[in-house]
Order: structure tokens, then sequence, then C-alpha cells
């Protein structure tokens, strides 16, 4: 499996002693994002603990694991929504802060949260742009939005919405879902995270969904996406990452996981034979 | 596709397929609905005496616009973020006093005429904003509701303005009274500056990001936030806006009654919230146009002068409005995509 290494940059040769190293990934190539030692506490809730995960570019990563393992509360740290207690954050080799979701869309961060984060009373252009807004002369260019919404939706196949002017909160579940996903791709990320991204969605626009991850990470756009869905995440996952009550228990490739094995991961946090194949591998 | 339909009425910038259907939509628009009814309010005073219309209370009628609307436009950015604002009547009887305390000891200083009430609308904004910053500490900060953070602000306010002046109205001012009766046509100065000031107001609320981030907050806070929004720092200014703005209203009521009196401006936060909901805005944030509520302080406008005019003693004012507010109620829950509980 080739991986895009995209800098060749200082700070990469520098870090790598120190900093973070990829498990079961070309070492030299450095990570788009990894993350050492996350923790996260709701008050006595400890959400997440010493999470440490690798994310290479152009690759689909699939983050598994039981509700409330603390996958959500994983994503919503690395997009700058809620600060982790402690740990650190690398972003190609270089440690970064995130404090702000704003923060997290300037790295190149572009999140679709599970409970899709849009406003029912905007229309689709309208939540497409949010917060990113073209204007002329100080007044919103409605024109350019509206034609480029409709051709992000049209390269994506979204051809089940009537008019792009439509409320969001007149939509239906998978329509919503794929104006959040189109939303994230339309900002030119180098990293999409999607939340449970087919959770809503019937068999033809989950095979949607997934094309299009296949499609980002073809374009070397990394994905991190977050599923319950062993089906899916066989079919586009170039790597797994398994949490389990708030920890990481296992990452690394594919190759080193198969559907039981991955089950037991998720329902028990271990499994003999991950370990049994990736030494094999 | 199990989408439900949504007519262009709740979508204003939605082109509708068809011409037909697009005649149908606007109709069933509820800026539509009030045009007409103000069109008929109007003929019905004008009826009941032929010289509503007479230019002189025309000019009246604009004059006691321009004392309602810019609270309204207020009260309609603070519900279109989902907040609400209690403390804007207060605040116009606060700032109106401590305009008219600034302009008598300007003048009493030597101060040209101008400059003095230049430097007390400045005082009269300033008091404004002074309201905005508790009202946003405790908003943004301490973490009250708009709710409770303005009821606090609103009874502040009314007590203050009677402790400052106590109990009478501040300084006579007829110069005031008279660069504030002058004008052209139907218009007075300060009706002219109060219009420009809505006109802007309005245009940034449809047509710029701070509008359009205004709604995304009130619609879903946790969406803006996330969209990379400065959710608290919007608030905040919203709340700056709706202070100024009570200021500058405070310092048209001390033009309009040539003084400062502290019962000026008192309860109107009721009236701008009833303009803001007969103008078709969702008191739960996120929706509503600007023209809603020019057309909402308009209606109230005519109805209370028109009452007058035809002889109906003004305590049938508030039953008259209690029947517009209790239609436009009415009106908005029929339309359609209004989340219903039964
Ligand atoms: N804002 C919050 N405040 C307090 N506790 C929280 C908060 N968000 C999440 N948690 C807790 O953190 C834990 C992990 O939740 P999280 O939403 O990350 O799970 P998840 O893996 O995404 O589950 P699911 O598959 O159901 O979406 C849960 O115990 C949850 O109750
Ligand atoms: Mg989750």
């Amino acid at each position: 499996m080739e991986s895009t290494p995209e800098n060749n940059d200082l700070t990469s040769s520098k870090n790598r002693q120190s900093g973070p190293v990829g498990s079961g990934v070309d070492p030299s190539a450095p990570m788009l994002l990894s993350l050492r030692d996350i923790t996260k506490s709701f008050g006595a809730v400890q959400a997440l603990q010493h999470v440490d995960l690798d994310i290479p570019a152009g690759q689909v990563t699939a983050l598994i694991g039981d509700n409330g393992a603390g996958k959500s509360t994983l994503i919503k740290t690395v997009s700058g929504i809620w600060a982790p207690t402690s740990g650190s954050m690398y972003w190609q080799g270089q440690e970064v802060h995130v404090h702000t979701p704003r923060d997290a869309s300037h790295l190149g961060i572009a999140t679709v949260y599970q409970d899709l984060a849009l406003c029912d009373n905007l229309d689709i252009v309208q939540n497409m742009y949010l917060g990113r807004e073209d204007t002329k002369a100080g007044m919103l260019d409605e024109i350019s939005m509206e034609l480029a919404t409709t051709k992000t939706l049209k390269d994506l196949s979204v051809s089940t919405v009537k008019s792009v002017r439509q409320l969001v909160g007149s939509l239906s579940g998978g329509q919503r879902q794929a104006v959040a996903v189109a939303r994230a791709v339309m900002r030119e990320s180098q990293l999409v995270i999607l939340d449970e991204p087919t959770a809503a969605l019937g068999v033809s626009q989950t095979a949607q969904v997934l094309d299009l991850i296949k499609t980002l990470s073809s374009r070397g756009i990394a994905v991190l996406v977050i599923s319950h869905n062993l089906n899916d995440v066989f079919t586009v996952a170039d790597r797994i990452a398994v949490m389990y009550l708030g920890t990481l228990v296992s990452h690394g490739p594919i190759a080193n996981y198969d559907r039981n094995s991955a089950v037991e991961m998720i329902t028990t946090g271990k499994s003999d034979r991950v370990a049994a194949l990736a030494s094999s591998n | 596709m199990s989408t439900v339909e949504t007519p262009a009425a709740s979508s204003n910038e939605a082109p509708p397929p068809s011409p037909l259907r697009r005649v149908a939509s606007f109709a069933a628009n509820q800026q539509f609905i009030l045009f007409l009814v103000l069109v008929g309010v109007m003929v019905f005073f004008d009826f009941h005496n032929s010289r509503f219309f007479g230019t002189s209370e025309f000019t009246n009628l604009l004059v006691d616009f321009s004392e309602a609307v810019l609270i309204a436009g207020a009260e309609m950015y603070v519900i279109s973020s989902g907040g609400i604002d209690l403390s804007v009547g207060s605040t116009i009887a606060v700032s109106t006093v401590v305009g008219a305390y600034a302009i008598q000891y300007l003048e009493g200083h030597h101060f040209g005429e101008f400059p003095s009430l230049l430097l007390g609308t400045f005082a009269c904004a300033g008091v404004g904003a002074m309201v905005w910053v508790i009202n946003a500490l405790l908003i943004t900060k301490a973490r009250l509701v708009p709710f409770v953070a303005t009821l606090v602000t609103l009874s502040m306010g009314e007590g203050l303005a009677l402790v400052f002046s106590k109990g009478g109205t501040v300084g006579y001012d007829p110069a005031a009274a008279v660069w504030s009766s002058t004008g052209f046509w139907i218009f007075r100065w300060l009706t002219l500056m109060v219009l420009t000031v809505t006109v802007v107001l309005g245009l940034v609320l449809h047509f710029t990001r701070y509008g359009r981030y205004n709604f995304a907050i009130g619609s879903n806070p946790f969406a803006a936030r996330a969209a990379g929004i400065n959710v608290n720092r919007h608030v905040a200014s919203v709340y700056v806006l709706s202070g100024v703005l009570a200021g500058l209203t405070g310092m048209i009521w001390y033009f309009n009654t040539s003084g400062g009196a502290p019962q000026n401006g008192i309860g109107n936060e009721l009236e701008a919230i009833a303009a803001v909901v007969i103008g078709g805005v969702s008191l739960f944030g996120g929706s509503g146009r600007f023209t809603g509520i020019i057309l909402g302080v308009a209606i109230l406008t005519v109805v209370h002068d028109g009452l007058v005019f035809i002889n109906i003693a003004t305590t049938w004012n508030e039953v008259v409005v209690a029947g517009f507010i209790a239609l436009a109620a009415v009106l908005q829950s029929m339309r359609p995509g209004t989340k219903r509980l039964m």
C-alpha cells in the first residue's frame, strides 16, 4: 500500500526521535496526524485515556468500537470542539494546538459530526458555506455560492435534492447526510473526518458515500471514518483503529484484522488473532 | 424520497419551479399578508376620518415609527440569534435621562447647541453600551439565560432612570424641539436618519456574513461553532448593537419631547417584541425577514395613532394589538415546516 508523504520539511526529521512513530506503516513516511497520550475527562467520566493514534496521508482509517467507547469524543478533540485534558497532537510531524474548530479547519481538517451540525433554518447553500461565505464588496455573493454548491452536489452525484435553496430542516436524513459530507469535501481539506456517515442511509446512498470515501483517498486526502458497520469498514478502510472503554486498544493495517477478530476487539478489547495476524504479516 | 415539500413561504429566496406556484407562494407569504393588513388598517382609518392621510398626520406617524423601529430592529437581531432582550425599553429611559443631564451641563458651560446635542447623543449611546456590557457579561460569562439577564437590566434601568432624574423630567430644551421639527416634506431630519439606519440594519442582516452568522447561531449554536464562528463574540456584539440602538432611541425621545423623562420608553420592549412576532420572526431564533418587522412596527404605529385619530380611547390600543399578535402567531403556526407538538 502506498502512502503519499506530503512534506519533506525540516521538522519531520527533528521530531522523528521524540515525536510520533507509525505502527505498521512505512516509518520513513511522516504521519499526517499523530496523537500521543490524549486524555479527556468530563468531570468524573474518563472518556479518553492515553490514546495514541497515527493517521497517514491518503489512506482511509476506520475507527471502530462499541457505543460509548469514546470515538466521537476523540474526533471532537481532534476537531477543536473541546481541548484534550492532556496529551499532544502532531500535524505533519509538528506539534500543534487545536483550541477551536477554526484552528482545525486552518490545518486542513474537515469534520462531519454524528449529529451532522447543520442549521435547519438555513438552506443548503447557506449551510455548505457557513463560516466561509463568498463575499463581493462586503456583501454575500449568493450566486457564486449557489453555483458552486450545485456543482459540488453534482460531482458527488447527489441528485435527490430538488433545490439547493431548500431549507436543510426539510431534507430527509440521507439528504442531510449528503449535504454534511459535501460540505466537508468542498473545503479542500487534507483530512476528512466522518462520524458514522452511513448510519442513516439506504443501500444505494451508503454505496455512494463509500465511493466518495474512496474518491477522496485516491486524491491523496486522508479519511478517518467511524462506523459500526463492519461490511463498510472492510470495503473502504486501509487501516483500522479499535477503541474500547476510552482506550485505543489496537491499530494497524487492515490486513492484520478479519471480521471475527475485529468483533472480538470491539467487545472485549483484545484478540489473540490480531496479534497472530500482525506477527505473520 | 420521503422529504416533505416546503413551499417557498418559509424560504423566500428559493426560486419556485413554476410561475403559478410563485404567485401562490407569494400570496401565502406572511410579508404579503402583513402588507395587505397595513394597507387595510390605513384605509380603515382614512375612511373614518379623511384627514388621516394628511401630510401632518403622516409626519407624526413617521416620528412615532422612528421611536419604535430601532429597538424593534435590535430585538430582531437578538431574537433571530436565539436570545431575547427585555432591557431595551428601560435603556431608553436611562439614556434619555443621562443624555439630558449631559446636554444641560454642556450648554451650561457654553458649549454650542449643536456640539452639546451631539455629545449628548454619544452619552446616550454610551449608556446603551454600558447596559450591553452588563447583559453580555451576565449571558456569556455568568451563563444566565438572556431572558433572566435582561430582566435584571430591565429592572435596574427602570430604577436608575428614576433615581437619576429624581422622578421628574430632566432639562427643558426648546432648541432640540425646534431642530427636531425641521425637515422636508413629510420627513423630519431625525426621521430620515432613523430610516437610513433601519435600511442599513436590514441590509446587514440579510446580505452580509454578520447577518448570516446571526441566523446560524439562532438556528444551531453548536453547528455555528463547529463551522468556525466565534459564537460568544457574536452574541456579545448583538447585545452591544441592541444597547446602542436603545440608547440612540433615548436620544430620539429627548428630541421629540424636548427633555429627559424617566418614563420615556418604559414598556417599549413589549412593543418591540410584538412587532417582531407580528413580523413573522420565530421566537425560537434562526429565521425571519427584516421587512417583516418593519411592517410590524408600521402596523402597530398606524393602529396606535389611528385609534387616537378616530377618537377611540387609547385604552383600546392594547386590545387591538393583542388581536394582531394572535393573528400573526396563528399565521406563523400554519406555516408549513413548523414543528408541532400535536
Ligand atoms: N459532553 C459530554 N459530557 C459528559 N460526558 C460525555 C460528553 N460527551 C461524551 N461523554 C461520555 O464520553 C463517553 C464516550 O462517548 P462518545 O460519544 O465518544 O462515544 P462513541 O464511541 O462515539 O459512541 P457511539 O457509538 O454511541 O456514538 C460516554 O461515556 C459519554 O457518556
Ligand atoms: Mg459517537
